[in-house]
This record gives C-alpha cells, sequence and structure tokens, in this order.
C-alpha cells in the first residue's frame, strides 16, 4: 500500500466541483501537484491532511483512512501551508519546541537535531523575527520534521523566496526523499518541479489530467518547440506541421513533430506576410509546454470572483 | 490537559514580549481609577475610590477578555490554526488554550489594577476579599474569553472583530452598576443593570466587604461560563472540521 493514497476523492462547494473524482498513489516520492490558480491543489491537499472532509471518495495516510482515522493521520503527517507562519517573538529553539511538545517529542535532542539538520543550529536562540525568509520556512521544515512524519505536505514551499532559498529548500526536500520520506508538493513553478520531483501531476478544474515523470511528460508531449521573435504587428501564419501554442508579446512560440521541415515553412510565411522575424530557437518542450498544453490558460477570461473566494475560505 | 498548556505558554510568551501591548492594555482601567475615581464629587458615598474599584477591577476584565478573541483571529489570518489544526493533539486544545490564556493575562492585568487602587487609598482589600475576587474574576473572566472566542471563529477579518467588540463592550460597561449603586439610577437604566452579568461580578466583589453576598448570581456566572465553554467547543468542532 502506497504512503498516499486517494480513489475517487471529490470535493464540492455548492455548485463549484473543487476536486473531482481524484486518484492517486504517491510513495516515497517527491511528488508535485501542478496546476493554475483555483484548480484544486490546495484542496487536495487540505482533504488529505484531514483538515477538510471529502464530499465523496476515500484517500488514505499509511494506511489510516483521512475521514475515520483522522486523528492517527495527523500522528503520521505534517503540513506547511504557505502563509509562512512562524512566531516572530520566538526564538527558532522555542518554535520548534513549541511544537515538539505538540506532538509529544520529549527532550530537547530532537529539537536541536532538526535545527542542525535545516541548518538553523547557529541562530537557534535568536528571534525568528531576525530570521530571512528562507529560514523561516526552513524553521517551518524543522517544525514539521521534528516528530519523524511518513508523509510531508508542503503547499508551494519556494513561494516568495530568492533564487538561493529556492535552492536550499528544494535541496532539503531531495535530501528527505532520499532518508525514505514521502513529500507531496503543489507548486507553481515549473522548472522547479521539473528538477525536484520524481512525478508531477497535473490538476486543471479540480481533474486530474497526468501524472508521470516530468522527462515522461515532456517526451509525451513529444516533438520540439519553436519559438520566434518577430516584429509587431503581426499574424501568426499557419503551416502544417506546426500549431501555435502560445504567444507572449512579440514572441510566438509553435508546438512541432520535426521542426527541421516546419521552421523553413514558418519563416516563408512570415516572409510572404511581411513580417519580420528577428530570432528563432528551437527547443525540446518544456514543463511549462506540458502544464499550458494540458492545463491552458485557465485563469485567463474569467474574473476573479471575490465573493465565491471568500465563501470557499468560509467554508473550510 | 498538556496541550492546553503548551498553547498557552505559546501565547503567554508572545504576549510578555510584545512589551508595549502589555501596558497599554492598563492605560483605560488606570485612567478610570485616577480620574474619575479619586476626581468624581458623589454624594452616596465617603469613598468614591472604594466604590468604583470592583468596577473596574471587572472592567479591567472585560476588556481583556472581549480582546480574547483577536489573538484566534490572527491565528486563522496568518496560517497558525491551520498548522494547528493538522497536528494529533486534540484540536478543542486550540480552543481551551485561547481561553486560558485569556482569562490569565486579564487576572494578571487587574492585579496591576488593584495595586494601583491601594496605592491610590483604596481600603476595601483585606486579603479574603483579594482572594473572593480573583474567583470572581477568574469566572467572569472565562465567560468573557469563551465568548470573544466563539465571536472570533465566525468573523473574518480583525475590523470586524474590533467593531463588534467596541459595539458591545461600553454598552456592557456603563448599563451595569459599575459607576453607581442601584438606588441613584434612574428606574430604567437600574432595571437594565439588575439583568447586566457584568453587574452581578461587580455586585459580588463589593457584596463580600459588606455582606450578605448573593450566592445566586455567583452560581449564575458559573453556569453561563460553562454553558458559554459548551457552546465555544462545540462551535470550535463545526468550524474546523
Amino acid at each position: 500500500m502506497a504512503t498516499i493514497e486517494a480513489a475517487g476523492l471529490t470535493r464540492r462547494f455548492g455548485e463549484l466541483v473543487a476536486v473531482d473524482d481524484l486518484d492517486l498513489a504517491v510513495d516515497h516520492e517527491v511528488f508535485g501537484l501542478l496546476g493554475p490558480n483555483g484548480s484544486g491543489k490546495t484542496t487536495t491537499v487540505l482533504m488529505l491532511t484531514t483538515l477538510l472532509r471529502p464530499t465523496s471518495g476515500t484517500a488514505s495516510v499509511s494506511g489510516c483512512d483521512v475521514v475515520r482515522e483522522a486523528a492517527r493521520v495527523r500522528e503520521r503527517i505534517s503540513y506547511v501551508p504557505q502563509d509562512m507562519a512562524v512566531d516572530i517573538k520566538l526564538s527558532g529553539r522555542e518554535n520548534v519546541s513549541f511544537f515538539a511538545a505538540l506532538y509529544g517529542v520529549p527532550g530537547r535532542d530532537r529539537v536541536d537535531e532538526v535545527l542542525a539538520i535545516m541548518d538553523l543550529a547557529e541562530r537557534a536562540d535568536d528571534l525568528a523575527g531576525t530570521y530571512s525568509g528562507g529560514m523561516r520556512r526552513r524553521l517551518e521544515l524543522a517544525q514539521a520534521l521534528v516528530h519523524e512524519p511518513e508523509a510531508l505536505f508542503l503547499d508551494e514551499p519556494t513561494i516568495g523566496l530568492d533564487v538561493a532559498g529556492r535552492q536550499a529548500i528544494w535541496a532539503h526536500i531531495t535530501e528527505l526523499r532520499r532518508r525514505g520520506m514521502t513529500v507531496f508538493v503543489t507548486t507553481h513553478y515549473m522548472d522547479e518541479a521539473d528538477h525536484a520531483c520524481d512525478r508531477v501531476g497535473v490538476i486543471a478544474k479540480g481533474r486530474l489530467v497526468a501524472v508521470d515523470a516530468p522527462a515522461v511528460l515532456r517526451r509525451q508531449l513529444g516533438g520540439e518547440r519553436i519559438s520566434l521573435r518577430v516584429d509587431l504587428p503581426a499574424t501568426p501564419v499557419t503551416v502544417e506541421g506546426a500549431r501555435l501554442v502560445r504567444r507572449e508579446d512579440d514572441e510566438l512560440i509553435y508546438h512541432a513533430d520535426d521542426a527541421a521541415e516546419t521552421v523553413p515553412a514558418l519563416l516563408a510565411g512570415f516572409a510572404a506576410a511581411g513580417v519580420r522575424v528577428r530570432g528563432l530557437e528551437v527547443a525540446a518542450p518544456t514543463l511549462d509546454d506540458v502544464f499550458l498544453a494540458l492545463a491552458g490558460r485557465q485563469d485567463e477570461g474569467g474574473s476573479f470572483d471575490y465573493r465565491r473566494f471568500r465563501n470557499l475560505m468560509r467554508r473550510r | 490537559m498538556n496541550a492546553v498548556l503548551v498553547y498557552f505558554a505559546r501565547d503567554m510568551r508572545r504576549w510578555i514580549r510584545g512589551r508595549f501591548n502589555v501596558w497599554s492594555a492598563l492605560i483605560m482601567p488606570a485612567a478610570w481609577l485616577i480620574f474619575v475615581g479619586l476626581a468624581l464629587p458623589t454624594r452616596f458615598t465617603d469613598s468614591y475610590l472604594d466604590f468604583i474599584a470592583p468596577g473596574i477591577l471587572v472592567l479591567t476584565m472585560l476588556s481583556a477578555g472581549m480582546q480574547g478573541g483577536s489573538s484566534l483571529i490572527f491565528d486563522k489570518i496568518l496560517g497558525f490554526l491551520n498548522k494547528f489544526l493538522a497536528l494529533p493533539s486534540p484540536r478543542e486544545a486550540i480552543l481551551y488554550g485561547k481561553i486560558l490564556f485569556t482569562t490569565v493575562r486579564g487576572l494578571l492585568q487587574a492585579s496591576v489594577i488593584m495595586l494601583l487602587a491601594v496605592l491610590l487609598g483604596a481600603t476595601i482589600f483585606t486579603p479574603s476579599l483579594v482572594a473572593f475576587t480573583y474567583l470572581v474574576l477568574f469566572v467572569f473572566g472565562a465567560l468573557l474569553s469563551a465568548f470573544s472566542t466563539s465571536l472570533a471563529l465566525f468573523v473574518q477579518d480583525h475590523d470586524g472583530y474590533a467593531a463588534v467588540n467596541a459595539l458591545l463592550s461600553m454598552p456592557l460597561f456603563f448599563t451595569s452598576s459599575a459607576l453607581m449603586p442601584y438606588d441613584v439610577m434612574p428606574p430604567w437604566l437600574a432595571a437594565i443593570a439588575r439583568y447586566n452579568p457584568v453587574s452581578w461580578a461587580i455586585d459580588l466583589i463589593r457584596s463580600f466587604a459588606a455582606p450578605p453576598v448573593p450566592w445566586t448570581s455567583l452560581l449564575a456566572l458559573v453556569l453561563l461560563a460553562l454553558a458559554m465553554g459548551a457552546v465555544s467547543s462545540l462551535l470550535f468542532r463545526r468550524v474546523t472540521v
């Protein structure tokens, strides 16, 4: 049995189906759940961490059901939400000791140990208010690790951190996996997921549309990515064998099975249309491309519905 | 029980290290004691300070207790609550820890105000009255903290909470027996004041200095506090699952 399992997991908020019939098994790996804002990532994590009751379907952590055996699930997991909630008027050590006491972990040894693992030993007695963002996130990881959980749930662990901070967090996550922990992460950062996750799942409008290793997903998307920089205004030309997948200002991104054939055709097409092409790049597809192909651009179009958002927050 | 104390210790530490907050909450009741207690010319008593001191102690507890919910609101807004709810320790411990913290904080603030009253010349505070005062304030404080934390479960932001708090605190204080005895109040005010739990707490403390003590009021406060605690746990369970 996998550490984290979900079968037919569904959550409705009134008419909105936030998570729709999700099946998943995650075991001894770093699993990344990717999805646009409002796609159901956080709702999924809240259900797996017993903070939200599923409308239907089941989920379990280490064989314990998240509804019927919620207390036993909570003994086996740690959850770090994206808010970065550490007590700034307490020292790093006090922040961790506080969680150790609530987890029923006795003594100071384990507290010192996790602080050392997260490279916070030297600053352990400083108030957390003097910590940088990256250190605060590492302090939260230290809190989460103090009772040696079997599964670790991280919601956007690198949000708002600088490059060095992000790298440090991912290095720690990878190290935890190496020691046998199951890590469930949600993230917006595709390049980070590509590097650090063993497998990723793409969720769109509550449905899990793909689950596999990042490299496999990239290969499945197949072909090549042709990126053209053109002078504006420009109407994209259509050429057989090439599909326009994205447009960012003056950059047009096509996806083609065989770039060697389609690039000359594209260039000829733009020349005929009188559009000057200033740059050309052919590369293997990135996880960004996979993500956009699978999840689309859900966020554009519909405006942010504040009332629905508030209701959603209130119900959880 | 252990988890309750852990949450309590966290809040205590954070509060004490907030230095400014520790003292600022004392300014209002101290001002009442000094500028009203010492200055107001009254005909119904020789020592208005002795009369008003129990009222101001209960006022201190009233503001401290009503403030208790804001601590829970911030835990909710800043994401602490979700972290705590995912912990294996009993979830109600979060609530009981808050109620305990709010009540103890109020008792500490009331102690400073009591000391100030004695320094200003209040004569009623015999050791047995002090002990009795703590008992009454504890029950009254538990009632208010249970109420204000329940309120915090439903209010979405801190502004909304502060508004409701202001809406309730002032009228509760002014419609109580804090500032004058029932027989000098206009009849309409006396009618309201007799049913105000704030008056019950004040009258209990005053009556201990001049018996008989209305034990039924104490019983009523205890029952109210227990009922409010039960309602609060029920609401907390409903909101967090």
